[in-house]
């Protein structure tokens, strides 16, 4: 019952998004054009499976090819890409993936299975560092194994729900063993080399990524387009003034979006775009670091987390377009996420704040009396400074006096992997599969990909680890259950602010495109076309 | 009292946009040293609904966080006042003792000092001071300092070429017969002399500072984003052109007016320290 309305959920969504931007199907496709979008920052390294931050995905998408990905025509099914097709064993444990014959990549060097093991030997390798693909796959994979030139096997650790999808995130591209072998790594332009609908033409630093169309792609027919141009626009009136201008035919990226960017957008180009409400699948997190003072102390985090006022942060950040204090939403994962009005009633979520506030300011009186000065980091991207901004004032209520420290980007990402911060005022952490696992894996266990707190509860990993592992949807709901309830009334190092939503806009005269529940899916455009 | 009030006239009758000038920089100042009394709420108060249009009760509307625009206004002229004076203060007074300094003295350490302030010169102010900024960090402080670098190259140059002419003045040389030391020439001399060019470069460098700290803010690189600086107040106008354009106009006003209240002023104040000028006025 609460599966189907987890689906139901989800399809409606579909729906909703799929009628709201036109019946693009009775068009007969076109080929040609360039489809021009943008990235909200310089990629800097382009190591699909290395890197975490959607500039890196979304600068080098079209580029590859996964063994599955989410379907083009319907982005909550999964497909076959490079597989044609696959099967499980009985025990659910041994997963069997027939490859795509006569596939090349984009040098002309045939496609193998040996492919497949290299980028998977090289992802599941324990000192490689791989926050997205690495996170999700390494807790469940055993190995991959070659059975002939176009059949892989992948052996699980345990049968998991969670494999397939994981398998299917954009972040777990295949890559070419010749490449690997030739560059070590896939950073630099020249190491773009996949089997996608795309071949990577131009990369400027700062300014543009570009890709051609790839004439040999494995799917006659597609791509339809003659190549995408990815401007990187930082900054939200660049990126608005880009989208009033014509400039860019499409604004389905991180960020999305405010409600006075859309009304902005509507008024300057009319009929010419479709504006839609879309959740983004993005986890809006603050991070107080446990391995440093003050944040070391339970107390101090305690008192951060009733200090927060997520309603406030949703209301004013994100313009109310966002689901406050939730660890999972649910319109993403049915009824794997804690009913919100529970939700609500968490220290720290509940209002009025002013109890919670009071209990907060004596944690901090208790610990530092008069008070304390702390460093609070975020990145210059999105609207990062006015959420910091927020949180700055209400730690203020409770005696945390915070002086905010920006960093670029990249720079920012790099120091936060170092633990080199006391407090990240925000960071969004979007989702690489619909999944109820993904969070946790990515956020709140101990060895998830984007544990920036350093945070280590066992009762957090057991649990995770337990519902990872369980095929029973009731059980499975159970122990999410008891692991969200358990985070919200500790005091772990990362505070869920809330789920991210948000305004997103295409040109109409790009055609069959279709949003996908993740930011990371279906910005391959292999079936888009251009009306004109 | 009569005598003070009779200059003022005097002054305004004959330099009245001067005296407009001076109207601004004292509301600035006003403004700036009785913020706490004259702001209706706290600059960093997030309490309120976003973007209020403007009311009796928020009379230049509220922000995108909710914060009154009138009250960030009143702390920016502060925060714009201090960054203004203090970097001025320490760069042009810097580099006025390092004109003075190496030109008095003259041979290799002035044909040295000139080289480095040739390669200051040459880097443009605002890269400058960004390139500054990036390595210092964002703090209202080091804004300070990093005007302070910026400033003080064109004040050692500009003292330089004043003193040269000082320096070559038969009662330096006269000084120097009866046996004065350095140290008494320079300070009773040549110091003294220079004052008038030193109280320009002071009126007409801050205007420029407010500028530029309103620009690193701008950027994203001066004070701290949630300091109530014009700059940023801007920046954060930018994000709603349309539907609040009280939160760009109200920083932009702020920072126009000011710049002409200060460049008015500061012209009324060379021509009235200028011989040349005055003696045609007189």
């Amino acid at each position: 019952m609460n599966r189907s309305f987890s689906r139901l959920t989800l399809v409606v969504l579909m729906a909703i998004g799929a009628s709201v931007l036109g019946a693009f199907a009775q068009d007969k496709p076109r080929s040609g054009g360039v489809l021009t979008w943008f990235d909200y920052g310089d990629p800097g390294r382009l190591d699909v499976h290395a890197e975490s931050p959607l500039v890196v995905q979304q600068a080098t998408a079209g580029i590859w090819s996964g063994l599955l990905h989410w379907d083009p025509d319907d982005p909550t099914k999964l497909a076959g890409d490079l597989a044609e097709r696959w099967t499980a064993s009985p025990d659910g444990k041994t997963y069997t993936f027939n490859l795509r014959k006569g596939v090349k990549w984009h040098d002309g060097q045939p496609f193998t299975a040996a492919d497949v093991k290299a980028t998977f030997d090289r992802i599941l390798k324990p000192d490689f560092k791989g926050p997205k693909c690495g996170a999700s796959l390494k807790p469940i994979v055993a190995s991959v194994e070659l059975a002939d030139p176009s059949t892989v096997q992948f052996r699980l650790k345990f049968a998991t729900p969670a494999f397939l999808p994981s398998l299917a995130s954009a972040w777990c591209r295949v890559a070419a063993k010749h490449v690997l072998e030739k560059y070590g790594d896939l950073d630099r332009p020249e190491a773009q080399i996949g089997t996608g609908p795309f071949k990577f033409k131009r990369y400027e630093r700062g300014n543009m990524v570009e890709w051609e169309k790839n004439k040999d792609y494995f799917v006659p027919g597609l791509p339809y387009l003659d190549g995408v141009k990815q401007y990187i626009l930082v900054g939200g009136p660049t990126q608005l003034a880009a989208a009033k201008a014509g400039k860019v035919l499409l604004w389905d990226t991180w960020p999305p979006m405010r409600k006075t960017q859309a009304d902005e957008l509507q008024r300057a180009r009319g009929n010419d775009v479709e504006i839609y409400q879309w959740p983004i699948n993005t986890v809006y997190v603050v991070y107080m670091n446990t391995t440093k003072p003050p944040f070391n102390e339970p107390d101090m985090r305690r008192a951060v987390n009733l200090a927060v006022d997520r309603q406030d942060l949703v209301a004013k950040a994100l313009e109310g377009a966002g689901v406050p204090c939730a660890i999972l939403d649910p319109k993403l994962v049915g009824d794997f996420a804690l009913p919100l009005d529970e939700v609500q009633k968490a220290p720290g979520c509940r209002q009025p704040k002013d109890a919670d506030v009071a209990e907060a300011k004596r944690l901090v009186e208790k610990h530092h009396p008069g008070g304390l000065d702390i460093e609070i980091a975020f990145r210059a991207a999105g609207n990062y400074a006015d959420r910091a901004q927020l949180l700055v004032a209400h730690l203020r209520k409770i005696g945390i006096r915070g002086t905010l420290k920006s960093y670029e980007s990249a720079a920012g990402y790099a120091v936060y992997g170092k633990g080199d911060f006391t407090m990240i005022a925000t960071q969004d952490r979007a989702m690489d599969t619909t999944d109820p696992s993904n969070v946790f894996h990515i956020v709140y266990t101990t060895e998830a990909g984007s544990n920036y707190a350093r945070y280590s509860d066992p009762k957090i990993d057991d649990l995770a680890n337990r519902a990872l592992r369980e095929t029973n949807h009731d059980k499975r709901k159970q122990l999410y259950w008891e692991l969200q309830r358990h985070i919200l009334s500790s005091a772990p190092g990362a505070i869920a602010v809330g789920w991210v939503e948000g305004w997103f806009f295409k040109d109409k005269k790009m055609m069959n495109y279709k949003p996908a529940p993740t930011a990371y899916d279906n910005n391959t455009f292999m079936k888009v076309w251009l009306k004109e | 009292m009569r005598a003070f009030l009779s200059s003022i006239t005097r002054f305004t009758a004959q330099q009245p946009l001067g005296a407009a000038g001076a109207v601004i920089v004292a509301l600035l100042v006003a403004a700036a040293v009785f913020a706490p009394a004259l702001a209706p709420h706290g600059p960093k108060e997030t309490a309120f609904a976003p973007y209020l249009p403007p009311s009796a009760a928020f009379p230049f509307g509220t922000d995108n966080l909710g914060r009154d625009q009138l009250s960030r206004v009143i702390w920016g002229a502060r925060l714009s006042l201090y960054v203004g004076v203090a970097s001025v203060l320490f760069g042009v007074t810097l580099g006025a003792l390092w004109g003075v300094v190496t030109a008095y003295f003259g041979g290799v350490a002035d044909g040295a000092s000139q080289r480095v302030v040739d390669t200051l010169m040459a880097l443009p102010p605002i890269i400058l001071a960004l390139a500054l900024m990036a390595a210092l960090g964002q703090s209202v402080n080091n804004v300070v300092l990093a005007l302070t670098i910026l400033l003080a190259p064109t004040a050692a140059r500009t003292l330089r070429s004043v003193v040269l002419s000082i320096k070559a003045s038969p009662f330096i040389e006269a000084a120097r017969a009866v046996g004065c030391p350095h140290w008494r020439v320079i300070a009773l001399h040549v110091v003294p002399n220079t004052t008038a060019t030193y109280i320009v470069l002071v009126t007409v460098n801050i205007a420029y500072a407010i500028v530029v700290e309103a620009s690193l803010s701008f950027l994203g690189l001066g004070a701290p984003p949630d300091e109530p600086s014009w700059g940023a107040m801007l920046t954060a106008g930018t994000q709603a052109l349309e539907a609040a354009p009280w939160m760009f106009l109200v920083p932009g006003l702020a920072i126009s007016l000011t710049v002409l209240g200060l460049n008015l002023l500061g012209d009324a104040i060379r021509d009235v320290t200028d011989p040349r000028l005055r003696g045609g006025l007189g």
